[in-house]
This record gives C-alpha cells, sequence and structure tokens, in this order.
C-alpha cells in the first residue's frame, strides 16, 4: 500500500509537472489557436489591426516580405520589447512609418505581435483570422 | 572639376560642371517672344516640340500622343538596334516616366530622393545634378513604391514634382532653384508621384494619397514665378469644385446637362467628401485651340463602398478644364461608387475621329474598369464605351444613355458587404490598364495600349480615418485572368472611332511600360521582365527585343542627336505591378496555381536603376537613310 501511495504521489507530482510546463509552454506562446484559425480575443484584434493598417502593403499578405521585410522571418529572432520599438518609432530611413499615434496599434500592438509570431511559428494560417467564441 | 552653386535652400544642392554654353534657342525664342509681346505666339515648349529631334515633355506633345514623326529607325531595320549608352540613376526603385531631350541636353530623373541630372548628349558627362532633401517620413505615405513619373519643361526651367509635394522649379541651364511651391502635406499622407505638365506659361500638377483619405484637386501655378493661380477639388462644394452649377455639363439620359447645384455633396454622407479621395496622379492633356485641360480621378475615399454611400462624385470622373481658371466645362463619371479600387487617372489622348461624313474632336481614354472611352472633347458627349479587354466582367456594358455602368451582383464588394470574399472579379484593382501611358499613331489611327490581364479577390472591411494613416479598408487576392492565355498582359491595337481591339499580343506579365509609336512603323514597349520590345504597328509582329537588367516600368522615348534617331528606357522595376505584386501574389490561388503569376516574376529580373539608350550601328543608319 505504501509503495502504492508513493507511486500515486509520485504519479501526481510527475502529472503537475508536465502540467506545470505545458503551462510554461503555452505562456511562451503569446497567442491561442484552434481550427479554422480561431484565436484568442486579443490575437483576433491583432490581426484586426494588421488588416486595418494595411500592413500586406510592405510586408505581404502572408508576412512574407515585401519593400519591407518578412515577418515572419523577423518575428523568429526579435525580442517582443524590439518589436514595440519597432512599432512605436518607425524605421523611417527604410519606409517604416511610426505608429505610435495609432489608436488602433496603441491598443492592440501586443495583439499584433502575438498574431505575427504564431505567423512566425506557423500555427497561425495566412488569411483570415476568426475570433474563438463566435 | 565639380563647382557648387548655392541654391535657395541650403539643404538642396545643385552641383554644376562647368558654366552652361548651350547657345541657345531657348533664350532666342524668349528674346523673340518678349519682343513681339504676341501672346499667341508659340512657347518655347511648343518650338521645341515641334521639333522631333527634342522629346520635350513626358508625352511629346500637349495631346498625349507619346508618336515621334522620327523614322530613321524603322520596321524594316529595327533588328539592328544595339545599346549605344547607359547610365546609372543610383536608385534602385521603380523607374517610371522618362527622360527629357531639349537640343544637346537630356533630363534625367529619379524615384525618391528625385535627383535630377543634365547629361550632355556629346559625350554624356554630367551637366548639373540637383539633389533634394526630402525628409525620410514621406517614403511610407506613397502608396505603391516611390515612383516619379518625370520632369517638365518650359520657359527654360525644368520643374520636379518631389514625393513630398515641393514642386521646384530649376534653370535648365545650371539647375539653380527658381522658385519652389508647397502643394500638399505628407503628414496627412498627402504625396505626389506625378510629372508636373507644363501648357502655355502654366504648370499644372496633382496629389497622390488616395489610400489616405486625401482629397484630390489640380492645381495651377505661374510658371514664372510659382505663384498659385488655382485650385480645383474633385468633391466638395460647387466652389471648391470650379464648377458653375448650370453651365458646367455632364452625360445624362443621352444628352448633355448642367451638373446642377451640390453635385457633388448630393452624392456623399456627410462630410465623408473631405476624406473623398478623387486624386489627380495621372498624365494630363491639352488642346490649345479649345484653351481645356484633361485629366482623371482617382478612386473614393476608403476601398470599403459599404461606408460610403451614394455615386461619391466627382471620384473616378474625367474633367476638362478652362487652362487660365480652371473652371470645369465638363464632366464625365465612369464607376460611380466605386467598389473595385478602378481610380480614372489613367491618360485622355486627344485625337480626330470620323462619326459618318463628321469629323469629331475626341478624346479617347482606358479606364482602370476596363472599358475604353471615347467621348467629344468639346462638349463632354459619350461616344463609344467597350471593354478593352474581353475578359472583363465586372460590369456587362456601360449604359450609353446614362453613361454608367451596369454592374453585375455576382462581382459587386458593395453588394455582399464588408467581409466577404467576393471572387474572380476581372479587371482586378489595378485595372486593365493603369498608368503606363499609350501611344498614338495619327497614320494608321490606332491606340497602342500596354495593358493588365488580371482578376481579383476582393474583401472590404470596416476601416475608420487617422490622419497620415493608410484608409484603405480591403484585402485583395490578384491572380492571372483565368480561362485566358495564363499570362498576365496584353499589348493590344485599339481602334478609338468604333471601340474595337485591332490586334492583341499575349504577354507572360502585365505590360507597365509607356509605349512609344513612330513614322518608322514600330511601336515599343518594354516588359517586366526587362526586355524592351519593338513591335509592328500594322499587325503586333515582334521585330526586335532586348533584356535590359531589371523590369521596365518606364516609358519609352526617341529623340535625334547630330542626325542620329535614339530610342531609350529606363530599366528599373518597382511600382504596384513590379515590387507590390511580385512579391504579394504568394497565395495559392487557382490561377497562380496554373500559370505561376506574378511570383515568377523573381525568376526573370530584380531590382535596377539605369537608362537605357539604343541606336542603330552606323552602318544601319546609312542603310536606313538609303530606304
Amino acid at each position: 500500500m505504501k509503495a502504492h501511495r508513493v507511486f500515486a504521489v509520485l504519479v501526481v507530482v510527475c502529472i503537475s509537472v508536465l502540467v506545470a510546463k505545458a503551462d510554461d509552454a503555452s505562456s511562451e506562446a503569446p497567442y491561442t489557436v484552434q481550427p479554422g484559425n480561431k484565436t484568442d480575443q486579443k490575437t483576433y484584434d491583432g490581426w484586426r489591426t494588421w488588416r486595418a493598417l494595411a500592413c500586406e502593403r510592405c510586408h505581404g499578405a502572408e508576412q512574407e516580405g515585401m519593400v519591407g521585410p518578412s515577418l515572419v522571418e523577423s518575428l523568429k529572432t526579435m525580442t517582443k520589447e524590439q518589436f514595440h520599438t519597432t512599432i512605436m518609432d518607425g524605421r523611417p530611413d527604410r519606409g517604416m512609418p511610426p505608429w505610435n499615434g495609432s489608436a488602433m496599434m496603441q491598443k492592440n500592438w501586443e495583439g499584433l505581435y502575438a498574431y505575427l509570431k504564431g505567423r512566425s511559428d506557423g500555427k497561425i494560417a495566412p488569411g483570415h483570422v476568426y475570433p474563438l467564441q463566435n | 572639376m565639380l563647382l557648387e552653386t548655392s541654391a535657395n535652400n541650403d539643404e538642396e544642392k545643385t552641383i554644376m560642371n562647368k558654366p552652361y554654353a548651350r547657345p541657345t534657342k531657348a533664350a532666342l525664342a524668349a528674346v523673340i517672344l518678349s519682343c513681339s509681346g504676341v501672346m499667341a505666339a508659340a512657347t518655347e515648349l511648343e518650338q521645341d516640340m515641334r521639333d522631333s529631334a527634342n522629346w520635350a515633355s513626358q508625352a511629346g506633345d500637349y495631346a498625349n500622343h507619346r508618336f515621334s514623326s522620327l523614322n530613321q529607325i524603322n520596321a524594316a531595320n529595327v533588328g539592328k538596334l544595339q545599346v549605344a549608352w547607359t547610365m546609372s540613376t543610383g536608385v534602385l526603385r521603380g523607374h517610371e516616366g522618362s527622360p527629357l531631350v531639349i537640343g544637346d541636353t537630356m533630363y534625367l530623373h529619379s524615384p525618391f530622393p528625385n535627383n535630377v541630372y543634365a547629361v550632355n548628349l556629346s559625350d554624356q558627362t554630367i551637366k548639373w545634378k540637383y539633389e533634394p532633401k526630402q525628409n525620410v517620413n514621406v517614403v511610407p505615405v506613397m502608396c505603391c513604391d516611390t515612383v516619379n513619373r518625370g520632369l517638365a519643361f518650359g520657359d527654360g526651367k525644368i520643374l520636379l514634382q518631389q514625393a513630398d509635394t515641393t514642386l521646384v522649379a530649376l534653370d535648365a541651364k545650371t539647375g539653380a532653384v527658381v522658385w519652389k511651391a508647397q502643394n500638399g502635406d505628407p503628414k496627412k499622407g498627402e504625396t505626389n508621384t506625378n510629372a508636373p505638365h507644363v501648357f502655355k506659361d502654366i504648370v499644372i500638377t496633382g496629389i497622390s494619397g488616395g489610400e489616405f483619405g486625401v482629397r484630390g484637386r489640380l492645381i495651377a501655378y505661374d510658371l514664372k514665378t510659382g505663384k498659385n493661380l488655382w485650385t480645383a477639388w474633385s468633391t466638395g462644394p460647387d466652389a471648391d469644385l470650379l464648377f458653375d452649377p448650370s453651365e458646367t455639363m455632364t452625360w445624362t439620359n443621352g444628352k448633355l446637362a448642367p451638373v446642377g447645384k451640390d453635385s457633388s455633396l448630393k452624392t456623399w454622407t456627410g462630410e465623408q467628401w473631405k476624406l473623398g479621395g478623387g486624386t489627380t496622379w495621372g498624365w494630363y492633356s491639352y488642346d490649345p485651340t479649345l484653351n481645356l485641360v484633361y485629366y482623371g480621378s482617382g478612386n473614393p475615399g476608403t476601398w470599403n463602398p459599404s461606408q460610403r454611400p451614394g455615386d461619391n462624385k466627382w471620384s473616378m470622373t474625367i474633367f476638362a478644364r478652362d487652362l487660365n481658371t480652371g473652371m470645369a466645362k465638363w464632366v464625365f463619371q465612369m464607376t460611380p461608387h466605386d467598389e473595385w479600387d478602378f481610380d480614372g487617372v489613367n491618360e485622355m489622348v486627344l485625337l480626330d475621329i470620323k462619326r459618318g461624313n463628321r469629323t469629331v474632336p475626341a478624346l479617347a481614354h482606358f479606364d482602370r474598369n476596363g472599358f475604353g472611352y471615347t467621348l467629344n472633347r468639346e462638349t463632354g458627349e459619350l461616344l463609344v464605351a467597350e471593354k478593352f479587354d474581353p475578359q472583363v466582367n465586372w460590369a456587362s456594358k456601360v449604359d450609353m444613355m446614362t453613361g454608367r455602368p451596369i454592374v453585375d451582383k455576382r462581382y459587386s464588394p458593395g453588394t455582399t458587404g464588408p467581409d466577404v470574399d467576393v471572387k474572380n472579379i476581372c479587371p482586378a484593382a489595378l485595372g486593365s490598364k493603369d498608368e503606363q501611358p499609350s501611344s498614338y499613331d495619327p497614320r494608321t489611327g490606332l491606340i497602342y495600349v500596354p495593358t493588365n490581364h488580371v482578376c481579383m479577390t476582393y474583401e472590404p472591411f470596416q476601416v475608420e480615418y487617422t490622419a497620415g494613416q493608410p484608409y484603405v479598408g480591403a484585402t485583395l487576392t490578384m491572380f492571372p485572368t483565368p480561362g485566358s492565355h495564363g499570362g498576365m498582359g496584353n499589348f493590344i491595337a485599339w481602334d478609338p472611332a468604333v471601340g474595337k481591339i485591332v490586334w492583341s499580343k499575349p504577354e507572360r506579365f502585365s505590360v507597365w511600360s509607356g509605349a512609344l509609336a513612330t513614322a518608322g512603323d514600330v511601336v515599343f514597349y518594354g516588359t517586366l521582365e526587362g526586355y524592351l520590345k519593338a513591335v509592328s504597328t500594322k499587325d503586333g509582329k515582334e521585330l526586335w527585343k532586348f533584356k535590359t537588367p531589371s523590369g521596365i516600368i518606364g516609358n519609352v522615348f526617341t529623340y535625334s542627336y547630330l542626325g542620329k534617331q535614339y530610342v531609350g528606357v529606363y530599366s528599373g522595376i518597382g511600382g504596384w505591378a513590379g515590387i507590390g505584386m511580385a512579391a504579394g501574389l504568394q497565395q495559392a490561388t487557382e490561377g497562380l496555381g496554373a500559370v505561376g503569376g506574378y511570383k515568377d516574376l523573381a525568376k526573370y529580373t530584380t531590382l535596377g536603376g539605369s537608362l537605357f539608350v539604343f541606336a542603330l550601328p552606323d552602318s544601319g543608319t546609312r542603310s536606313a537613310s538609303n530606304n
């Protein structure tokens, strides 16, 4: 019985560790995505910001890069802080406008980061995104 | 040795390499003009345009013909054409427009930062260069690459319309700044890509920014002083439009009728006309007899039609305005309540056509919407409206009584509403033809037209306006016309009197280069892969081609120097068709899957920025003159 108890505790501990690891993994990914390209509201709002501010005109419909760089590639190395700085200050000499004047961007930049991270990770498909709760 | 001269503004640099020594047909003409005091006398520009050795304006004339009477290079010998000389502009972006040639000097321009070079034709050395210093913040608010469609010349000045909405007049001899004017505010998304146009003693310019909620207008300046003479808005109150409600006419129920009071305001909700678009970045033309300027206006503000009910006048419109006052004599709206981004800015080609026994002063226009229009340019009467690409499907035809297209609801994003994909609309937003100008050969009576053969999926969505930020509101996917030859362009010959295609030459990609027809029975155009081609004006048969280092979106031009004819073009891909589309069409659509599409462009070419000038070998010239 004792051995069983120990085993049970071990199992519980292991499961706890696994769950914790899984939690860690999901907290690393700033987005949640489910089949049908459905995402959490924040990521969805990020995609809406991408669309409304016409980012595809420079970065491509699939973030693959055009006159602007590929964000699928950039987001593999760019930190969230670097992303924030680039978005808000722009890179005017390279054609990237500063978006700090956009209320929509101020509100949704983290969601946009989440969306682009999801695109870069290959977890979010190109094209239309839908909110999870709908 | 380089000598630096001071410009009016020390931000800009004009660099001269030696005192200008041209003797000066220009100065003589000016003296004659000022002594005679006869206003009706030909201006310096008009005299220079009459001499076919020059290419003194972007179209070679006021009428947008882009035709040259030079014939040393002709259908019999064009196959021997070879490179005479080349020059880099130092900029790797889309090169639209063409250089100008006046006397012994060629004037080149570059995309942003809009450098200007005056080059000696005798030895291709640089006489002077002008390097404007523009705020780089203008680049992000330029829509479709940082193109510039070229310079204008008149009254001893070279006119440069900078991207940052500064219009500059430079002394053609020295490059020194004579005057400057400001015609917009980049902070509001206002920029310029158009070439300024000199008509008589007036400079006309426009504005870009249709994707930023910019309110379009045409602006006139005094060529001598840079003083603003008039500004004619595309949307808003009659006073802003320079309309006389009882005198400005439009085609209405089979006849011409006055536009009436508030003709624009009535077609918008509230104050939406203030973001109304109707920008003016095309090629303008001028009829000196009627003293009328012709041009078209672009898309209405936001590409989401559900947000702006009404006809959205006078976006998508042909305007005929008095050169001196700007007052509109007539207007014609081609695409009321645009749902596709079919800007109406493409050039108006002024020509005379036969209607029965009558000769009618007409203008021909190839609209983005896929219809080739012919109107009476004196009255605004609609004469012809036919598809110049048979695959156009968004409208079945134009009702000749009302002038309105009959829209097919299956291809109407305004009918399906926001957040719905409307598929297989032909043509795509860049139209059956965009800014790439056509060429008219008065001897054949045909217009040679570079066209697009591209369709799209269009999904509009709700947007809010913030000054200086994109105000688009639609997501697009473009692909080659399904069920056709698989290519994305055609080069066609069009009869504007009846509205029929005479011949059509398929091309792998959109033909985004301005055409040039000559009295040598050849018509030249460039391709996105980078070929400069010469084809027969009679049947489109390809006679010669040459691969330049980059894709061609510039306009072909010709001139003669010391008795020898030259043909030139910029090689430097970009613009909407080049950079935007080449990389923007990666989505797996049926059309792309079938034929490869624009993404294949990367197999053929890469960025560039050079001028190519061609001529016959000396033996070829001799045999030509013997012919």
